[in-house]
């Protein structure tokens, strides 16, 4: 038998994330599924595009999330008229002991929870701008290579009426957001209830429950649970079933013009993981990764024109092919 | 709390009985099927022993379904996957199973996890013993059926018997030429030719597809058997009468005489005896015995012994008693012939016996089958049918031999039906030497589709019970007494074949007429 590691306190993740979720309810009104897989991503490290129509809280929902963690928070708002300097920072010219100088001038992306509202507004070049932030967690001005704070999160939100003056998110952008998620709009009850706790004499206060540390704490312990090879074979066949050239789905084939990357299959296991622990399990589920597989593969799959002429959405062919993949391992 | 192993040996169990459940089933599937399917090929074709065919698909299907039971067996992490899924237990115990040796950080707590959720859920309950309902339906089905197939007449039946009966018949036909072969095996002077022959006709009888084909190969066996006899023998034996009966007068030759007599072979050493004894003889009785012999050579039928007396005779006459000598060793030689082709002859009319008995034995079963075969020709419920078969034999001595049979039927309809009947005949040779030989006998046999109503009449003989000198008085629009035609054909083939019999009349020649009959038959079946 081999020795085990010392034991990992995976109920530390579990009560993070209670208690997160607890403290944005005091805020955030229903919305249950969209703090949920918020919080999913926040654990798992990854980025988060937000998409509803004006007034449904997205903003907030960022705004909260900075203030119940104990991180930095910087808030961009995208315009056609934002240069990438104006996010990653730029070289100024400043005097020392008389003597003149470039020095560099950090941009609001150098905080730990960075949201870009309205993403969509900003030209491709500012979006692209990102890109490496991202992806990598650096940013090169000049010749200079500079890493950002860990945590780093990008929370973006992004219209999907007013599309005029926007710029749509490039694929290679879509695909560095660990999620996307869809605000939808409140209940008829969670409308009352906005309604009684934002127009009152006074909003509530969220107190920071978590710091990076903790964050960062339990993005390890979500990598360490296991997940049996059955399983990865599952979302293997998930993500492979997603590309018209291998499913076997007749809707797949026709609407689908490109499927989910690898990236896909990475976000799929790593949130499948992080939705583990908020079960209080210590293994990923089929269910894990049925969760997250719409947030997870919803902007990885491109879908042809016919898709949006017959009103096909992703999530649609998602939940089918969720439908159509065998769970059961091959009999040997 | 059960250990990962004890919880994968109950999954183990709880699927091994599921499983064999299912098998079984897919089993019971396999044996009906089987059987069914030959109870339904046993009933387009003949087939021999199905009930043994059918009873050998059930643990056929049975051992081949606990082979695919035991090599199917599903691996430890198929049970574990399955039962996460059957049991809702969120692929725990597969993730557990599958990090049993591992020591990650989170192994301890998730082999604890799945153990207390898999202690909580009924294991058995992830592998019921379930029956596929439509493989019982077809169970059901199946059974009923194949026992709709086995309780029901089989068409087939008849063909199988036939077929049983025909095999029995030229088994006991073969055991009959055997017996025959023996008993020439086991005389004085046995002859290997004969043995032969026999030998190699009970085996063709015994390999023939039918009783008629085994018919087909005594005939040519008899005419092989035919040919070792010498048709010169009747006169030579009576020459060598003759000589017995010129030399029993005589003082010197009445013992050669008796010898004679007795027995061609005796005979001729007491020939040999008189020809040594010549010289010593007294002039009165060489004048006698030399008259006695000129007489048995004017009464000799075959020339070589006329030759032998008269040159014996002559040179006796003229006291040439070494050329008398000489002369009567050769007439002893001729003995000796005569003896040989005596043994030869009465191992050919024991074979023949046993080929004659052999051929009525088939005879009678050939006949047994065309009247099968003339009954099965018929066509509809009610159609009629007729087959008569009548055979007749001779021998070279007496023989008779006949055999008819005959069916009839009436309905609407249309049939078809041929009949063959065989005869042998047996007789004794009027020396005992040769035994008679019947010829092959056959028969016809013939279906008819008329309708019960419509009988084809013909001017004909007199009904029964009335003489040609008082006809039947005619009815309105008659100008003849009328007859069914099926009767008159049939007593004129039976007062035909009834003369054959009577007669000496080669075999051959009665099978012309038995086929002339057929074709007649045949031809009205035609022409109905």
């Amino acid at each position: 038998m081999i020795a085990e590691e010392p034991r990992i306190d995976a109920t530390k993740v579990t009560e993070l994330a209670q208690a997160l979720e607890a403290e944005l309810a005091r805020l955030i009104v229903g919305q249950k599924e969209l703090v949920r897989d918020t919080v999913i991503a926040l654990i798992a490290g990854g980025h988060v595009l937000l998409e509803g129509v004006p007034g449904l809280g997205k903003t907030v929902l960022v705004r909260s999330l900075g203030q119940v963690l104990s991180m930095s928070f910087a808030r961009v708002q995208f315009t056609p008229d934002l240069m990438p300097a104006d996010i990653v920072g730029t070289n100024v010219i400043g005097e020392t002991d008389g003597r003149r100088e470039f020095r560099y001038q950090a941009g609001p992306l150098f905080a730990n929870l960075v949201l870009a509202d309205e993403i969509n507004r900003a030209t491709p070049k500012t979006q692209s701008a990102l890109l490496e932030a991202m992806q990598e967690r650096t940013v090169t001005v000049g010749t200079q290579t500079r890493s950002l704070p860990s945590p780093f999160f990008v929370l973006a939100t992004q219209n999907p009426i007013e599309l005029e003056g926007t710029y749509p998110l490039p694929e290679a952008q879509l695909d560095r957001f660990f999620f996307k998620i869809l605000v939808p709009f409140p209940s008829e009850h969670d409308l009352l209830e906005i309604a009684r706790r934002t127009t009152g004499e006074s909003t509530p206060q969220l107190e920071p429950v978590a710091d990076g540390g903790a964050v960062l704490a339990a993005q390890r312990i979500a990598r360490e649970v296991p997940i049996a090879e059955h399983v990865l074979a599952y979302a293997a066949r998930v993500i492979a079933a997603t590309h018209p050239d291998r499913s076997e789905l007749d809707s797949v084939r026709r609407y689908v013009r490109w499927g989910a990357s690898p990236r896909g299959m990475q976000t799929l296991v790593l949130a499948g993981k992080v939705r583990a622990l908020l079960e209080g399990r210590y293994n990923v589920a089929f269910d894990d990764l049925n969760a997250v597989a719409r947030p997870a593969l919803r902007h990885r799959i491109f879908l042809q024109f016919e898709a949006e002429a017959d009103g096909i959405t992703t999530d649609r062919l998602i939940s089918e092919l969720l439908e159509h993949t065998v769970k059961e391992p091959a009999r040997d | 709390m059960n250990s990962l192993e004890t919880i994968l040996r109950q999954l183990r169990r709880a699927a091994a009985r599921a499983r064999a459940a299912s098998y079984a089933v897919h089993g019971l599937v396999a044996a009906g099927a089987w059987i069914a399917a030959v109870l339904v090929i046993a009933r387009l074709v003949p087939f021999e022993r199905r009930a043994e065919v059918a009873a050998i698909g059930v643990p056929v299907a049975a051992a081949l379904v606990v082979l695919a039971w035991s090599l199917r067996r599903p691996s430890a992490p198929l049970l574990m996957a399955l039962a996460d899924i059957r049991l809702g237990l969120k692929e725990r115990l597969s993730t557990a199973w599958e990090r049993r040796a591992e020591a990650g950080p989170m192994d301890g707590a998730l082999r604890q996890d799945a153990l207390r959720h898999a202690a909580g859920a009924s294991l058995v309950r992830a592998f019921p013993v379930r029956v596929n309902r439509g493989e019982a339906s077809l169970v059901a089905v199946l059974t009923i059926f194949a026992l709709g197939l086995a309780v029901l007449p089989n068409p087939m039946d008849r063909v199988l018997a036939q077929r049983q009966a025909d095999r029995a018949s030229q088994a006991r036909a073969a055991k009959v030429v055997t017996d025959a072969q023996k008993k020439v095996a086991a005389s004085d002077k046995p002859n290997p030719q004969v043995e032969k022959i026999l030998q190699d006709t009970q085996a063709k009888i015994r390999e023939a597809a039918s009783p008629r084909k085994a018919l087909e190969s005594i005939t040519p066996a008899e005419q092989q058997l035919q040919r070792l006899t010498d048709p010169g023998t009747p006169a030579l034996n009576s020459s060598a009468q003759n000589l017995a009966n010129a030399l029993s007068g005589t003082a010197a030759g009445r013992g050669a005489a008796q010898a004679i007599s007795s027995s061609p072979a005796k005979g001729a050493q007491a020939v040999r005896d008189l020809a040594s004894q010549l010289q010593t003889l007294s002039p009165k009785d060489r004048e006698e015995l030399a008259k006695a012999l000129a007489k048995a050579s004017q009464q000799a039928q075959n020339a070589p012994m006329r030759d032998s007396l008269s040159k014996a005779a002559s040179s006796l006459q003229s006291g040439d008693t070494s050329a008398a000598a000489q002369s009567l060793n050769d007439v002893a030689s001729q003995l000796d012939s005569l003896q040989a082709q005596q043994n030869t002859d009465q191992a050919v009319a024991s074979a023949i016996n046993g080929l004659e008995a052999a051929r009525q034995e088939l005879a009678a079963q050939a006949d047994r089958d065309a009247k099968g075969q003339a009954a099965n020709g018929t066509a509809g419920a009610s159609a009629s049918a007729s087959a008569s078969a009548s055979a007749s034999g001779n021998g070279n001595g007496n023989g008779t031999g006949n055999g008819t049979g005959n069916g009839t039927g009436n309905g609407n309809g249309n049939g078809n039906g041929n009949g063959n009947g065989n005869g042998t005949g047996t007789g004794g040779g009027s020396t005992g030497g040769t035994g008679g030989t019947g010829s092959q006998g056959s028969g016809t046999g013939s279906g008819s589709g008329a309708s019960s109503t419509e009988r084809v009449y013909v001017p004909g003989q007199p009904v029964p019970g009335q003489s040609e000198n008082d006809p039947t008085p005619l009815g309105p629009g008659q100008d003849v007494p009328l007859s069914p035609f099926s009767q008159v054909i049939q007593a004129y083939q039976q007062a035909a074949l009834d003369a054959t019999d009577q007669s000496l009349i080669p075999g051959s020649e009665r099978d012309l007429v038995r086929q002339y009959f057929s074709q007649l038959g045949e031809q009205t079946q035609g022409a109905r």
